[in-house]
């Protein structure tokens, strides 16, 4: 392959030149340098003696060669340590140890940070990198790993989904695609996992869940692409790399035992506001009186029913040993989490195993982790919530008339509301996942070249799935359709490999000042999943449930083969004068499967660099500042993140219920789909300038980052010139969409060394992203999105160019008094949109041509607070998130505020807005609907106490996970999930968890 | 630990990184997915394919009822070729109202849509992309690609030929609706290749010329009708689709052809068909046992599902009062009604409005979005003629009837009518024949000189209401548009209003002028 070739013979020029020999006599010199505080090795340390120069390796040793004879001094020189010199006396042909002890000055600036294919110091670092320690981590409940860092990474986006262990999705710095995902690559110690962006399968929550966040040490986000960028074509949403616990911390005493368990419960905090009994009968007697004898005498809180206090508990226990050359931990965890709705449960039983072992003196360092785990997760049968929204309150839960013991709207038509609780009591969803992850990574040092490190690293991810819904036919809404019960299951599966081999090289350079850093590699991925399912409908019986297939009326099944490639080569420079200039380069070929072959190649580099202006003169002596570093960066990255095989002209099945009759036969049909065969990734140009600093000898830092990313070849569906492909839209590389933001994080010591022992660290992060989509495609104006509940088709989205992605798309409401009016302003006998939005584009008549883009779901600023009080055994923590410009589609209010929902032949229950509106017919598409999400929320306020008992440390703690949240938002929750659209989504629960830890 | 191995480790690393980095092949290929290259390794892919460029007719996607979309751009269920054509050709006549409030739907009730309308819109694409998959199942089908795949027999080769006709009927059939509907259209054809540059829009008697001298072309090579190829066109599926081109040539192409219409009218009248004994039976679950039918779409509870078609015509239809069980289905739509003006043209002993539902309903369209408001004319059901009800209480096993006899004998007597040739006794007997079969005796027969177009006209108001073929017959007759004849609804108000004489033709989709800068909007809009 020549362009590895290519790649490798330069790094072996180099290299070739590196040991040039001396002549005069000389002698050898060799040591260890160490951390005074700390006695641990420090690593990276520029050694320089008598000419000659030398890197300290991960253990902290170093040897010179070469020295000429005499006197002279030994100068160590470190980013954050105290420079130090001593006195050696070399002795031609002789070898001698000379150990150093550093003084740190300046911990966060030694602090080592793994990048992609390395590691480095975080002072030394040119892009924007946050890396969030165990200590930093958000506490109380937390299922899935990505909650860790919620509210603590500037630029970085959770957004919750309050379903226990629920999927969560992260944006780094805004999303920079429509159609391929926007989520970020995840990187669990050193391999990539899924196939590309996001995380993988699972059973339908989060597929991270496979890791337990108690196993992981250390999760670093590369938020701009000049440090993801080594990722190439999956690296323009940033890159969150996890590692997980090692030996790094735990110290040579002896096998080490450790117990945490906590419980918790959680309660609901707010839910939809529905009419109670008494108002919705008053609304059925007003508006359709022909229905009131439809209603009974109850009176039944719906969401009552379906909600409940969940409880949890979890375990985890490892033991962990350092003996030196080894080192091993094994852990176990078990989590068992219910929902705070009925039927809501996540289970997770979990191993992991770590084991790191250095050989052949210290030449081989061998590390493998081994992560399993099983999770159970019982769902909450679709159609509880909508339904408890809109069964009527006036209904009793039970009734001993029907065969189900459960009360049935009666009249059995389509439009009638189900019963929640019935749904609860008879209907399942439920599944497992089993996956693994695994990784051996081997780093050998070369005999012939010392400053060499080779590396291989071998992973897999497997992933097994069983997902099994089973909806009987004795439920009303199976009668009511005609469906008859519904037995589905899918079990897919995915296999994921991964090869990375890459040299290592660190050295000072010989023929100028500073260091390089260079590595260089070859990797290879391939992903290969089976997704099978069946569904049976129309179930002759109900007694087998999930378990089996009874006679059916129709049973449909499939199987889908998904297999994916992805080789690259990358290469890395880092080049460092004296920690003062620093220069990095990558450079990154890929090659994915997903692209045909005109694009199956794609080049990904970045450059960035740094400029420590605190070590200038002019600003050495400035009072008070300790560090100041500006860095500014360019790099171009790639998404490849979408569905395989787009460029294939495909054919596709038709099922055995989209048949055609020929006389008396049916025929199956085949379709060739429309098709780009040059569809290729999309690609983003990023630049970010950003300033480090410190101040009162560290004691002050932050950072600020300015950006600005330009994605171009997005991939859209568009509308293509009729009669041209073979339908109306293709999915091809069209369109822009620009992303521009500032980011400022600050860390503060504020209360240290204080008599009474009291200590205060606090930080502080905002965010501020603006996402515009420049174009689209000359033919296309807007792309209607956001389906929402409510008619059919509906949408209240839209994507605009000059607008951000997913804007709402809503009419004007004219307002009087602060409410929406509702009458017949016109005259016209009719109330309809020509009296109640305004006519934007003054044409005379209200139409679609009056919708206009307003607001979107994303935030305008996010900020992040976190404290981190103790004194003496007490500790004390929380965590204080805000979102500011935020807008949510109250779409349960939209749907169901109307009266017209009483007038169905079976009428629905209202929501409470409709008596404020007085809307009669529905008004989906009013901005009235469109609210201002911002709110401020303490999202986790913890404490724990510790004390030795019997000579063991103990630690007791607490917390409370959404503590309050002050919102004006009127629905249930202003984090509505990633689009603002609040359709029955998952209540939010405020969860108290408590616990206790304890080591042997 | 100390083993004597570095150097040997060394080396293979080398080896392993070396070896690795020759894997530089990124070519996947699916595997549960077919491509082009292997598709037709089966030889039945070709019947297969014809199918679907019939299913594009039926169903709306890969999946029954819906998924894997045929078209995007709007909801699946509305996207269906018979639903979008059914709404397009009888909501802004005096015969329908549909009373749901979709965006687009309401300005169908009334002849105010915007060249945006989605409805419209799907329609557009709906047609191309039958022709697509026709011009598509032609390029794979000619001699040189069967020569070049060599697993074509003979007795394939044969059949491949008929198949070929049965696309070009189905291409022809869409280009007509094309031209009825949009006027002057891109003229595609097997000729152009995939993915080229846009087309260039060809005038409405392009249209028209290219679609006669297929059909000339292709009858003779088309199967011949008999129960085997039900549901397939057959030859005088063919005749039948060149009379309704040549009826209407005066409206297309600018100069009448009545006596070409009754040349080609002549195989049908002549073919195997005959009047079924009870009107309905055209209408119900088992219509494809109906001697009338000559070409049906077909649908099927089980096999041929979808929420267009005959599920939407059967459910739409049903509401208000209406027990969802005697239309052998599982829940109404509350959607469909009839025009006042559709109502009042049956008079009292006329059969073909005794299905009817007039229980709590109004005459008067007081509402378009009160099911109340309107006649329901429930034509079509799910029951069979004996009364069972269809496979699936959803979705429903009657056929939708595109061709059928009574139409062709009601164009032979406007054909005689309008001069173009016949007899004009010929035509008092099918005229009275159909009345014959309406009143069930002779009591509603007309004399000969109540033969006139007014009555055609009104009588094919009666006969084949709610079967597709208003809109066209309106504007044949020149009262489509304009004040001649105003109905309820017309131009937006309930009392009606004359419309401009622009609206015979549909817009074409605004963003399809953007994607082809080729195109001309139709003149008004």
């Amino acid at each position: 392959m020549q362009r590895v070739s290519y790649v490798l013979s330069a790094l072996l020029t180099v290299l070739w030149f590196a040991p040039l020999a001396a002549q005069a006599p000389s002698g050898t010199v060799q040591g260890r340098v160490i951390d005074q505080a700390t006695q641990q090795p420090v690593a990276g340390a520029h050694v320089s003696l008598g000419g000659k120069a030398a890197i300290t390796r991960a253990d902290g040793r170093f040897v010179l060669t070469g020295v000429p004879a005499g006197s002279d001094s030994l100068r160590a020189r470190v980013l954050g340590y105290a420079p130090i010199a001593q006195a050696v006396m070399v002795r031609a042909g002789q070898e001698q140890t000379v150990n150093l002890v550093m003084t740190a000055q300046a911990v966060a600036l030694t602090e080592i940070v793994v990048t992609g294919y390395g590691e480095q110091r975080a002072g030394n670092i040119t892009g924007a990198v946050t890396p969030l320690g165990r200590e930093e981590f958000n506490t109380g409940r937390v299922i899935t790993p990505a909650n860790l860092i919620a509210a603590k990474v500037p630029g970085v986006q959770v957004i919750d989904n309050n379903e226990p262990g629920g999927g969560l999705t992260i944006r780094v710095r805004g999303a920079t695609s429509v159609n391929a995902s926007s989520d970020p690559l995840i990187v669990i110690d050193g391999m990539p996992v899924g196939t590309g962006a996001g995380g993988g399968l699972s059973a339908g929550r989060d597929p991270l869940n496979f890791l337990n966040p108690d196993d992981i040490e250390n999760i670093t986000v590369l938020r701009d692409a000049s440090a993801a960028a080594i990722y190439g074509a999956n690296a323009a949403n940033g890159v969150v790399i996890i590692t997980t616990r090692s030996r790094s911390g735990v110290p040579e005493t002896g096998p080490q035992l450790e117990y945490t368990s906590s419980f918790s419960t959680s309660r609901v905090t707010r839910l939809p506001s529905m009419l109670n009994a008494a108002q919705f009968r008053a609304a059925v007697q007003q508006y359709a009186p022909q229905n009131v004898g439809q209603l009974a005498q109850s009176s039944t809180r719906w969401f009552d029913q379906v909600t409940q206090d969940g409880f949890g508990q979890e375990h985890n226990l490892s033991l962990a040993n350092n003996l030196g050359d080894t080192f091993y931990r094994l852990s176990l965890g078990y989590l068992n989490q219910d929902g705070i709705l009925r039927g809501t449960t996540a289970e997770r039983v979990s191993l992991g195993l770590t084991y790191q072992q250095r050989l052949f003196d210290d030449r081989l360092d061998v590390r493998a982790n081994v992560k399993g785990s099983r999770t159970d997760d019982q769902f909450t049968p679709g159609g509880v919530l909508s339904n408890a929204a809109q069964m009527g309150p006036t209904q009793p839960i039970f009734d001993p008339g029907t065969s189900t013991g459960y009360y049935d709207w009666p009249g059995n038509t389509l439009t009638s509301a189900d019963n929640p609780v019935a749904i609860l009591a008879l209907a399942t969803d439920e599944g497992t996942t089993y996956r693994s992850l695994g990784n051996v990574h081997a780093a050998y040092r070369m005999p012939f070249l010392e400053t060499l490190r080779a590396n291989v690293a071998l992973g897999y991810d497997v992933t097994k799935v069983d997902r099994t819904s089973f909806t009987p036919s004795v439920l009303h809404s199976q009668r009511k359709t005609g469906t008859n019960g519904s037995d589905f299951r899918q079990n897919p599966s995915m296999t994921n490999t991964a090869l990375d081999a890459y040299l290592n090289y660190v050295a000072p350079a010989t023929f100028m000042p500073g260091t390089v850093d260079l590595t260089a590699g070859y990797s290879f991925g391939e992903s290969s999943a089976d997704y099978p399912w069946f569904q049976a409908t129309g179930l002759s019986t109900d007694v087998l449930g999930g378990n089996g297939v009874t006679t059916a009326r129709t049973v449909q099944n499939g199987l889908d083969i998904q297999e994916s490639r992805l080789i690259s080569v990358f290469g890395r420079l880092n080049y460092n004068i004296e920690d003062r200039y620093l220069l990095a380069l990558s450079l990154r070929r890929d090659g994915s499967s997903r692209f045909g072959p005109d694009n199956a190649w794609g080049t990904f580099p970045s450059v960035s660099v740094g400029w420590r202006l605190s070590d200038e003169s002019f600003l050495r002596d400035v009072g008070g500042l300790s560090d100041l570093k500006l860095r500014g960066s360019w790099a171009r990255t790639g998404n490849q993140a979408f569905a395989n095989y787009q460029q294939y002209a495909a054919y596709r099945f038709g099922d055995t219920q989209a048949q055609v009759q020929f006389g008396n036969t049916f025929v199956p049909t085949i379709r060739p789909n429309a098709v780009d065969p040059a569809i290729k990734w999309e690609e983003t140009d990023s630049y970010n300038v950003g300033l480090d600093f410190a101040f009162s000898n560290h004691r002050f830092t932050g950072s600020v980052d300015w950006y600005t990313k330009d994605t171009k070849d997005l991939i859209f569906t568009v509308p293509v010139a009729a009669g041209t492909n073979l339908s109306n839209f293709v999915t091809t590389n069209i369109g822009t969409m620009k992303n521009t933001g500032v980011e400022l994080s600050l860390v503060a010591r504020l209360m240290e060394g204080r008599n009474d022992g009291l200590s205060w660290n606090a930080t502080f992060n905002a965010s501020h992203n603006s996402n515009e989509l420049t174009s689209i495609a000359g033919s296309v104006q807007e792309i209607l999105v956001g389906g929402v509940a409510g008619g059919v088709g509906t949408t209240i989205q839209v994507l605009q160019p000059g607008q951000p992605i997913n804007s709402f798309f809503v009419y004007q409401h004219i307002m009087e008094n602060g409410k929406p009016i509702y009458k017949d302003v016109n005259g016209d006998g009719a109330i309809n949109e020509q009296d109640l939005y305004a006519d934007l584009n003054k044409d005379g008549v209200v139409n679609v041509a009056d919708r206009r883009a307003l607001n979107s779901p994303d935030p305008d600023w996010i900020l992040g607070h976190s404290s981190y009080l103790s004194k003496g055994r007490f500790g004390l923590s929380y965590t204080l998130r805000a979102y500011l410009g935020n807008y949510v589609y109250n779409n349960v209010a939209s749907n169901l505020g109307t009266y017209a929902e009483v007038t169905r032949a079976s009428p629905y229950n209202l929501h409470s807005s409709v008596l404020e509106t007085g809307f009669v017919t529905p008004q989906y598409l009013s901005d009235w609907y469109v609210e201002d999400a911002s709110f401020l929320r303490l999202d986790n306020i913890a404490a724990e106490y510790r004390f030795d008992w019997q000579g063991r440390p103990f630690r007791v703690f607490g917390a409370v996970q959404n503590a309050f949240t002050l919102t004006g938002y009127s629905g249930v929750d202003p984090t509505a999930g990633l689009n603002g659209i609040d359709n029955n989504i998952y209540p939010r629960s405020r969860t108290f968890t408590g616990g206790i830890s304890v080591r042997f | 630990m100390r083993l004597n191995a570095p150097k040997a480790l060394a080396v293979a690393a080398a080896l392993l990184m070396g070896g690795a980095a020759a894997c530089t092949d990124t070519t996947v290929e699916p595997k549960s997915t077919v491509t082009e290259a292997n598709v037709f390794n089966d030889p039945n892919s070709y019947l297969s394919f014809l199918a679907k460029v019939y299913a594009g007719l039926a169903v709306s996607g890969q999946q029954g009822p819906a998924g894997q979309g045929d078209i995007s751009g709007i909801d699946e269920g509305f996207s269906q070729y018979v639903r979008l054509l059914w709404e397009a050709q009888e909501l802004p006549t005096d015969a329908a109202v549909i009373g749901w409030g979709d965006v687009g739907l309401p300005e169908m009730n009334t002849q105010q849509w915007a060249a945006t309308n989605s409805f419209v819109v799907a329609m557009y694409y709906r047609i191309y992309f039958q022709i697509g998959m026709a011009n598509e199942f032609l390029r794979q089908t000619t001699d040189a690609k069967l020569d070049a795949r060599g697993n074509v027999t003979p007795a394939l080769r044969t059949q491949i030929a008929t198949m070929r006709a049965e696309a070009r009927f189905l291409r022809a059939l869409s280009y007509w609706h094309a031209m009825d509907l949009f006027g002057g259209v891109p003229l595609v054809t097997d000729a152009d290749a995939l993915g080229a540059t846009p087309p260039k829009q060809a005038t409405r008697q392009e249209i028209f010329d290219f679609v006669v001298s297929e059909l000339n072309a292709i009858i003779p090579a088309l199967p011949p009708a008999s129960a085997a190829n039900y549901g397939r066109a057959t030859g005088p599926a063919g005749s039948m689709l060149l009379a309704k081109v040549l009826m209407n040539a005066g409206v297309y192409a600018g100069t009448a052809n009545y006596a070409g219409a009754l040349a080609a009218l002549q195989p049908v009248l002549a073919g195997p068909y005959s009047l079924a004994s009870n009107y309905r039976r055209n209408f119900l679950a088992d219509n494809h046992t109906s001697p009338e039918l000559i070409f049906a779409v077909t649908q099927d509870g089980l096999k041929t599902q979808t929420w267009g078609g005959m599920t939407f015509l059967v459910h739409a239809s049903c509401g208000g009062d209406m027990n969802a069980a005697d239309y052998g289905i599982d829940g109404c739509w509350w959607g469909l009604r009839m025009k006042p003006q559709a109502y009042n043209l049956f008079s009292a002993g006329d059969t073909r409005g005794d299905f009817f539902f007039t229980r709590n309903q109004s005459v008067a369209v007081t509402s378009i979005g009160n099911f109340f408001a309107g006649i329901p004319a429930p034509k079509y059901s799910n029951l069979t003629s004996t009364g069972a009800r269809g496979s699936h209480p959803t979705h429903v096993d009657t056929d939708f009837p595109m061709f059928r006899l009574a139409d062709a004998q009601l164009m032979y007597a406007e054909i005689v009518l309008r001069g173009g040739g016949g007899s004009r006794a010929q035509a008092l007997a099918y005229v009275n024949g159909l009345r014959q079969r309406a009143f069930g005796n002779a009591s509603g027969n007309i004399t000969d000189a109540q033969l006139t177009l007014d009555f055609i006209l009104d009588e094919r108001g009666r006969e084949l209401l709610w079967e597709g073929h208003r809109r066209t017959d309106l504007i044949r007759y020149g009262r489509f548009t304009g004040g001649s004849y105003i109905w309820s609804w017309k131009g937006g108000t309930q009392a009606g209003a004359a419309t401009a004489a622009f609206r015979d033709l549909y817009p074409l989709p605004a963003n399809e002028l953007v994607a082809n800068p080729n195109l001309k909007q139709n003149p008004g809009y």
